[in-house]
């Protein structure tokens, strides 16, 4: 890296505790949309932002939420890591943004106490003053800052105030060297902190010249820091991790041991200590910085916490928020769903009429449109699925959920942390998966990652969706607050929890085997949603599904169609047919002229054979081919092999199996019907057994498909991202291995009592 | 010194000790339960709900690891 481009470009790191704002100042600095929230663990990824301010680019990194940067779990490994410019993937960061947020200062300070013992410049935003002014607190910034020898700003995010002084305070800083770090610890601390320090780069000098010896510095040191954090976290995990041969790791946990020791008899009890330092220095640069302290949090707020949080009073409204929230999804999607399928219906009859037949128009009607769709359908679910997750995330509600909801999860061997993946999962569970990160118990998070795809996420809502509206009879009760359709589907994301409880019961009590979790949980402060930032999540979530699930979609859409379009039968196969299609078409023409013959028989039977001609068809097509080979499995869940063709086409991604469904099934009925109704609900409702003539659909074939849908592991993605998160690929494999053996036996069951039932 | 499950709802104190597993131990500390510390019970039960340095917490007693409190009014 030249001089030049190193004094053009700074890399700056964003890093606070949990709702601090942190996820608010970064949106607001970089204007990158980004998810935003306030409870714990919502941003686990890693979030790059780009700015220009005096001439300067800046690289924003926003790191994960953390209370310290203790190297225990992997956010804060990934902090740590990425602070001391040790990843490869990030630049090492010219400036710390250290957010604290004014109404907790002295818990904030902490981690800042940990920044500081970095060795880079720091700059310090201090965020809700307002917060902080309404429960009668007053701080001063220019004291603060003399304290921490850093320079502090006061900004308002969501109001955009003093975000162009924290600028230039980061550009300044840049340029300047970093501040001499604080003295926290006992000298006797600080001596074996350096003497360990000396031993690993004694140890280590063989590997370092050869992999990482080209940083700015020349040869690079070993951080103070983490020799710091190796004596500090008894559990190992840093220790782990640290790339030394393993004669010398052997060496290095005698020492370790030998040092805490050496310590404890010095006064120093490890890692006691740390806690006691940090905070008696935290107390003492508040001291006289802030004033006017004592008044008690606002009083409404503990009214709502009295009830919201009340054992039977919070749960029961917890059921209710829950309960409203997903027959919303159903019942207000409707219009736009309706008004967007007639418009597709209303564009593939103008293509049908503009077009000939063959096989372009085949593609563009029922594979290109047929496929935008079906992306475009889902977009208002998702929308209101959204926009209530996340006002109940910024209101503060969502970690109350987590505490109520603890007392129910530690009865399946998990803790109230758990709950927040799992209430993700259910919008998808690939973010569900990732926001387990926070959960520090490896068994705890390995068993709350293998229990969240069975989570019923937003693409399974398609396919409930579509099965609800065709089957099930619109009954409503309780003067239309409750509907039979959403109660369905209220039943179907239950049946997900509660396999879900009992797998993770069974893993607790198996494989993963572990002592009951503690659950301490931060209660932010209940605040408004503030209105811009639901309404960005909800656009930039649609977005998200339109460009990744979308895309995927649209191109199985174009496959499938592929698969069941060709191979095309030959003239010979179809003569008959033919001869008998242009016979009735010519009668109908002479019908015209001819009012004796009744016009509607020969319409109908000239509509029987077109659809016998196209049925021949997909039956040959390859798609019907595997369809039929595997239909003797799927037939005991009531399944033909048309539906089972579509859940081999969904096992990519489960959203597909509405749109193959859709190709299947609409091929070759009449665009022009169906006003006002789903066109493909009408073909679903008249798709009958080629045997019998039984209409091949019912309740409990639909039931037996929402069943499988709601249990299978259909999703590459989720499985991928298993694969990352757990770094095995033993997981993922026994992730769909048994979701989808769950799948298969509750459809069976489903379909076979729901059949006795009806009977 | 008793156990912080034995506060009644309204009742405060300081944290006198934390016994138990070490890294819980530590994680605990850090989140602000460090000896001296000023707590208030606001939900008393499991999980329980306290107050620390002006900010609620969502607690649940760990098996590993147990917060001893000296009883007194403890202003923060």
């Amino acid at each position: 890296m030249s001089l030049a481009t190193e004094h053009a470009a700074y890399t700056i790191a964003l890093i606070g505790n949990p709702n601090t704002g942190k996820s608010t100042l970064f949106g607001a600095l970089s204007g990158v949309r980004q998810r935003t929230g306030n409870y714990p663990g919502v941003t686990v990824e890693r979030k790059l932002g780009e700015l220009t301010h005096a001439g300067r680019r800046i690289t924003l990194v926003d790191l994960p939420g953390t209370y310290s940067l203790s190297a225990r779990s992997p956010d804060e490994m990934i902090a740590v890591d990425v602070l001391l410019g040790r990843r490869p993937d990030v630049p090492p960061p010219d400036v710390v943004l250290c957010v604290v947020s004014a109404d907790s200062l002295e818990r904030h300070l902490y981690l800042v106490s940990q920044v500081l013992e970095l060795g880079r410049p720091v700059v310090v935003a201090l965020t809700m003053t307002d917060l902080a002014q309404g429960r009668g607190m007053e701080i001063d910034p220019e004291q603060l800052s003399r304290r921490l020898g850093v320079p502090v700003v006061e900004v308002q995010a969501r109001r955009g105030l003093g975000l162009e002084r924290l600028k230039d305070a980061l550009v300044t800083a840049a340029n300047q060297p970093p501040p001499s770090p604080p003295t926290l610890f006992p000298e006797v601390f600080q001596a074996e902190v350096e003497e360990l320090r000396g031993w690993i780069e004694a140890a280590t000098t063989g590997d370092r010249n050869g992999a990482s010896g080209e940083t700015r510095t020349g040869p690079a040191r070993f951080p103070r820091y983490l020799a710091e954090r190796l004596i500090l976290d008894v559990g190992g995990s840093l220790e782990r991790g640290i790339a030394i041969s393993g004669g010398a790791r052997q060496t290095l946990t005698e020492r370790l041991a030998a040092a805490r020791n050496r310590l404890a008899d010095a006064g120093c009890p490890i890692p006691a200590i740390e806690a006691a330092n940090r905070y008696q220095w935290a107390a003492k640069v508040l001291e006289g910085v802030v004033s006017g302290r004592g008044e008690p949090a606002s009083s409404w707020g503990d009214r709502i916490d009295a009830i919201l949080t009340h054992k039977i009073w919070g749960t029961i409204l917890l059921a209710l928020i829950l309960t409203v929230m997903f027959n919303a999804v159903f019942a207000w999607a409707q219009i736009p769903m309706d008004a967007i399928e007639s418009a597709f219906d209303a564009l593939s009859g103008a293509l049908v009429a503009a077009l000939p037949e063959g096989a372009l128009r085949s593609l563009l009607v029922d594979g290109v449109l047929a496929g935008c769709s079906a992306i475009l359908v889902f977009l208002p679910q998702i929308f209101i699925l959204f926009f209530f997750l996340t006002c109940l995330e910024e209101s503060g509600y969502l970690a109350r959920a987590a505490y109520l909801m603890d007392r129910w999860m530690i009865h399946v061997g998990l803790s109230g942390r758990s709950f927040i993946p799992l209430l993700s999962s259910f919008a998808c569970a690939i973010p569900g998966i990732m926001a387990t990160r926070v959960i520090e118990n490896r068994n705890d998070r390995l068993t709350t990652i293998l229990i969240a795809p069975l989570m019923s996420c937003s693409a399974r809502l398609p396919v409930y969706t579509l099965m609800i509206a065709a089957f099930i009879p619109p009954r409503t009760y309780l003067g239309g607050w409750l509907n039979l359709q959403g109660l369905t589907l209220l039943a179907m994301y239950l049946l997900g929890i509660l396999v879900a409880a009992a797998m993770a019961l069974l893993l607790k009590r198996t494989r993963l085997r572990g002592s009951r979790p503690g659950f301490l949980m931060e209660l932010p402060v209940y605040r408004w949603p503030p209105l811009r930032v639901v309404v960005h999540r909800m656009f930039d979530r649609g977005w998200d599904f339109v460009q990744n699930a979308g895309t995927i979609i649209f191109a199985v859409s174009i496959v499938m169609w592929g698969l069941l379009y060709y191979p095309r039968l030959g003239p010979e196969e179809l003569a008959p047919l033919v001869a008998e299609k242009q016979r009735l078409e010519q009668a109908l023409m002479q019908e015209a002229d001819d009012p004796s013959t009744p016009a509607e028989e020969l319409a109908a039977s000239l509509e029987l054979v077109s659809n016998r001609i196209e049925g021949l068809q997909k039956r040959q097509s390859f798609l019907g081919r595997m369809g039929r080979w595997i239909e003797p499995a799927v037939r005991p869940l009531g399944w033909d092999w048309r539906i089972g063709s579509a859940v081999i086409a969904a096992f990519p991604a489960r959203e597909i199996v509405v749109s193959t469904i859709g190709v299947i099934f609409d091929v070759g009925s009449d665009v022009e019907e169906g006003e006002g109704q789903s066109r493909l609900t009408e073909a679903l409702q008249a798709a009958r057994w080629p045997d019998t003539g039984r209409p091949l659909f019912g309740v409990p074939v639909a039931l037996s498909i929402m069943v499988f849908f709601a249990l299978c592991a259909q999703c590459a993605s989720t499985l991928a991202v298993i694969g990352r998160e757990t770094e095995s690929v033993a997981w993922p494999v026994f992730t769909f291995v048994y979701m989808t053996t769950l799948a298969y036996l509750a459809a069976l069951v489903t379909y076979q009592a729901a059949s006795w039932l009806a009977a | 010194l008793i156990p912080l499950s034995r506060l009644r709802a309204g009742q405060s104190g300081r944290v006198g000790q934390v016994r138990g597993k070490l890294d819980v131990v530590h994680r605990l500390q850090e989140m602000g339960l460090f000896d001296g510390a000023a707590v208030e019970m606001v939900r008393p039960g499991s999980p329980c709900i306290i107050k620390l340095h002006g900010q609620r917490l969502g607690f649940r007693m760990d098996d590993l690891a147990h917060v001893m409190i000296h009883l007194g009014s403890a202003a923060s």
